[in-house]
């Protein structure tokens, strides 16, 4: 199921204008623009915190942020959404960061009851938004490992050892598997013209 | 670490994107991120790259709470130095906003189509009221010296009233750019050619305002119109 331009274009255009009239202080639009983006950057934090008062904490923080600096929001830089994305995902991780400090683990036993709750897993996420993007044969090229890496530490937000232990493997070749799964996937997407 | 390598760069900001950049390695990167506008770019191209993968996440309606604290902690007391006078953020008049962007979008698409008639590179703009329909187009060619804006039919203008034409700058208060007409071709000078006049202004409104414009230099009547810059270049 590919993903319509036209729509996209009419989805961007409206982002945009949203975003230029809250940083006016203009409370309606941020309200519409809330309406248009929250349950969709609700699931990307819940995905990776995967518990719903994170997720929640994070999605509220990153809306005051988008409220105090809608303003520096620059068009032509970045698309409206992936600016709102990467907002929230850099919260995510903050976040984890602080469990990590307060030594709370993940150990297999949730792994399981998490991934029964949440449907597709992240390598069937992977693969199904490359078909939405027309890029599937990018995320094909990818090694087994290479894949898996990507969309466990992109979906889930597990680190470098976090994916050595869930994937049984050691430390060194996850990471090559995530360095070499960038790469390819950034020769990729250039050559079917996505990514300068 | 060498950031200046722009291989080691490229690397770094893609496990920074893809969230396998951690601790104070990721600490070090994002401050340098602030200063360095080359790293920003090669960022910016992988979040291009990577974050649209999130799309196929089904979306999940957070609880109604998230909202209301949001609103709770963005209403009181907003800084009065960077925002402009509360009549500015009260803004009954877009009540009914509705989805109509694709208007805005077949607008900008019509200018884009039209060729220019000097040059190819411009900055456009096409303004839009509450209802999302394109009211005003304001463009500039990307070294002129002169924003040409005109509204796409006549508006209803109040003889003791004005339309003023601010720009938006990033992180900072409303410009007055000057004072508009409600039926024909205004030209705007600007303090230099676009290009830089314009650089960090990602975006233009109009106000209502007293005959004269704004008394106070920041705009103090209901926002009617605006519009992000597209640079077509």
């Amino acid at each position: 199921m590919a993903i319509d331009p036209a729509k996209q274009l009419e989805r961007n255009a409206r982002l945009m204008e949203l975003l230029a009239r809250t940083a006016l202080a203009d409370q309606h639009a941020f309200a519409e623009l809330y309406r248009l983006t929250s349950a969709h950057l609700y699931a990307v934090a819940l995905r990776i915190l995967r518990e719903s008062a994170a997720a929640e904490e994070v999605l509220q923080e990153s809306f005051v942020s988008v409220w105090n600096h809608a303003g520096s929001y620059v068009a032509a830089k970045s698309q409206p959404f992936t600016w709102l994305t990467s907002i929230v995902r850099n919260r995510c991780l903050d976040q984890l960061r602080r469990r990590e400090v307060d030594t709370v683990t993940v150990d297999d036993e949730d792994e399981g009851m998490a991934l029964r709750d949440e449907g597709p897993t992240p390598l069937e996420l992977l693969v199904s938004s490359a078909d939405a993007r027309a890029v599937k044969t990018c995320v094909e090229g990818l090694e087994g490992g290479q894949k898996q890496a990507l969309a466990l530490a992109f979906y889930r937000g597990l680190s470098h050892s976090e994916l050595a232990s869930q994937l049984r493997q050691p430390l060194g070749t996850v990471k090559s598997w995530v360095r070499r799964g960038l790469e390819r996937l950034k020769a990729c997407l250039e050559a079917s013209g996505m990514g300068r | 670490m060498n950031y200046r390598d722009p291989d080691r760069a490229d690397a770094l900001a893609a496990q920074y994107v893809l969230g396998t950049l951690r601790g104070r390695a990721r600490d070090r990167f994002v401050r340098l991120l602030r200063t360095d506008r080359g790293l920003a770019d090669v960022v910016n191209v992988w979040e291009e790259r990577l974050l649209p993968f999130s799309e196929s996440l089904s979306p999940i309606e957070p609880p109604a709470r998230v909202w209301s604290q949001i609103v709770s902690r963005i209403q009181p007391g907003r800084s009065s130095s960077t925002q402009p006078a509360s009549i500015w953020a009260d803004l009954r008049l877009w009540r009914g906003l509705t989805l109509a962007g694709f208007v805005t979008a077949m607008a900008l698409a019509i200018v884009l189509l039209s060729p220019p008639q000097r040059a190819d590179q411009a900055l456009v703009a096409v303004l839009a009221g509450q209802d999302a329909r394109p009211v005003l187009i304001a463009s500039v060619d990307r070294t002129g010296r002169t924003l040409s804006i005109k509204p796409v039919t006549p508006l209803q203008l109040d003889p003791d009233r004005a339309l003023e034409l601010w720009a938006l700058p990033q992180g900072g208060a409303p410009r007055s750019l000057g004072l508009i007409s409600a039926s024909g071709v205004v030209q705007i000078p600007l303090t230099g050619p676009a290009d830089s006049a314009l650089a960090r202004v990602p975006a233009l409104a109009v106000s209502l305002e007293p005959r004269g414009g704004s008394p106070t230099g920041l705009p103090t009547g209901p926002v009617l119109y605006s519009g992000p810059i597209q640079r077509l270049f």
